[in-house]
């Protein structure tokens, strides 16, 4: 399999791990959550395609990862948000966290974690209050009954009373597609099997957060505080679709550990003194300048290497 | 070789202050959340870089440009306490909200750099003519920018509810006027494009 095709099946696999979790959203919330969904993706894909249009590009399938974007954006949103956010988060997204600085080749920021930013700086009261998933909403979602999520209380008062069950599931009031966490480690194994996510960020994320909560548990307990910090603030899902972005983490697996150590820390060092939700997607994007440096790092060290190897076989000519 | 008329209204289109030389950036992004505030700015920067780049005009031009530079900071900085009065007068919360940028006002480029680089080198009918137009590029930038922001981030326009259904409050945070700005600068430079293109 050359290098294109790969490329092009990783976006799927993103896609058919995001819509496995659009369908438990569904599940939870009714039609309203595909709806949704199929909006953010065709705002997604509108916007890519006239940027690529204005930039004089050919429109490739790899281009199609938008789709994936527009969907992880969509499952970050509560299930009775307004239609018009996510889809000016889908449209910011696309053309100024992805086609502003270049596009696909070029990208810097993770375009679902500007999204999510701008979503949140924008609308911060509403994209924080959810529903609760006993009830399916209707489209309008006018009589929604809305409330904090499950990470604002265990962000303010270190404990939550939640049954593990649940908690694996995704029973409990958060963003549709981030509560799901038994889907989501599913989705984060066959994504790392599949090598569609840097398996390095991913292993730094899961290795922070753990070191954090050993050393500095929210709860009284541990364990309780490393189930719990994982299961809220859209730990899992960032860990995956966000800082283990390959379009946007380091390609080496050693330094992409190191960047995903750095974001986890810093993530969970700001839930813990000012807690705040859902920061990962935050810090992911303050720490680019890491992952760029990291990135230059390497590029510079393979230069060398290869420099080396080239002087190496000269002097053995030569000789 | 561009006519005097042409050349005096550079400031305005061929040569904004903002979006083509790309000056006073800041002033121009943070200050403008609001129509208000934009009036605020626009009141201040207008009457302090006139005055200051006329007086500069009679600094002697023998001076070493470093001391011309200083006198001319000196002279808009003495302005700035007047315009202060005037404009707390008028607009008082647009200058607590504008902050520390406004006295910044008073050392901005177009005073500390372009003056020195261009205007003293103009007769003094010209340097009028210039320094109106440059002084306008600013004002209708900042105005239509307040203008713009104040609409997607408050749905309102000089406090007056414009019936917006959707607000998009980080249009009035930095990084809305950046892009807001830079859309602007865009379309600007498109249109300018375009012109040029059909005068050859």
């Amino acid at each position: 399999m050359n290098i294109q095709k790969k490329r092009t099946l990783s976006w799927v696999d993103i896609i058919l791990t995001l819509a496995s979790l659009e369908v438990m959203a569904y599940f939870y919330y009714g039609v309203r959550t595909l709806i949704m969904a199929g909006l953010c993706m065709a705002v997604s894909f509108v916007c890519d395609w006239i940027a690529v249009w204005f930039m004089k590009k050919k429109y490739v399938p790899d281009d199609l990862m938008s789709l994936a974007d527009g969907l992880a954006i969509a499952l970050m949103m509560p299930a009775s948000i307004d239609f018009r956010i996510p889809m000016i988060s889908c449209a910011f997204a696309v053309l100024v966290g992805k086609n502003l600085f270049g596009g696909r080749k070029n990208i810097i920021f993770s375009p679902c974690a500007v999204g999510y930013l701008f979503a949140l700086t924008s609308w911060g009261n509403k994209i924080l209050m959810y529903p609760s998933p006993d009830k399916k909403l209707e489209i309008s979602a006018e009589n929604a009954v809305l409330s904090h999520s499950l990470s604002y209380d265990f962000n303010n008062a270190g404990n939550i009373s939640i049954s593990d069950f649940d908690l694996l599931i995704g029973n409990f009031r958060g963003a549709m597609g981030t509560v799901s966490i038994l889907l989501l480690i599913v989705s984060a194994f066959v994504l790392l099997f599949r090598k569609a996510v840097s398996a390095g960020a991913f292993t730094g994320v899961i290795a922070g957060m753990v070191f954090m909560a050993f050393i500095v548990p929210v709860s009284e307990s541990r364990s309780e505080s490393l189930k719990y910090i994982m299961a809220t603030n859209m730990f899992l899902f960032s860990s995956v679709y966000i800082v283990s972005d390959k379009r946007v983490a380091p390609l080496n697996n050693y330094y992409a550990f190191f960047y995903g150590l750095f974001t986890a820390v810093t993530a969970y060092i700001i839930i813990l003194t000012t807690a705040k939700e859902n920061m990962i997607p935050a810090v992911s994007v303050i720490m680019t300048p890491v992952a760029l440096l990291f990135k230059s790092i390497q590029l510079k060290a393979d230069k060398y290497a290869s420099e080396e190897k080239k002087g190496e076989i000269n002097e053995k000519q030569n000789y | 070789m561009k006519s005097m008329k042409n050349r005096i209204t550079d400031g305005l289109l061929r040569d904004n202050t903002v979006l083509s030389a790309g000056m006073i950036i800041s002033p121009a992004i943070i200050c403008t959340t609001s129509f208000r505030d934009s009036l605020a700015l626009v009141y201040a920067f207008s009457v302090i870089t006139f005055f200051a780049d006329i007086i500069a005009y009679l600094i002697p031009k023998k001076l070493p440009y470093a001391v011309r530079v200083i006198w001319t900071s000196a002279i808009s900085s003495l302005l700035y306490v007047p315009v202060r009065e005037l404009t707390m007068m008028i607009y008082p919360e647009s200058v607590e909200r504008i902050g520390i940028y406004f006295p910044l006002i008073a050392v901005n480029s177009l005073i500390v750099y372009q003056t020195q680089h261009r205007f003293l080198n103009l007769d003094f009918r010209e340097l009028i003519g210039n320094l109106v137009f440059y002084i306008l590029g600013f004002d209708i930038v900042v105005l239509v920018c307040g203008a713009l922001r104040e609409l997607i981030a408050y749905g309102t326009v000089n406090n007056k509810v414009m019936n917006i259904s959707m607000t998009v409050s980080g249009a009035g945070l930095p990084f809305g006027g950046f892009i807001i700005l830079g859309i602007i600068c865009g379309i600007y430079r498109k249109i300018r494009s375009l012109l040029s293109s059909g005068e050859d």
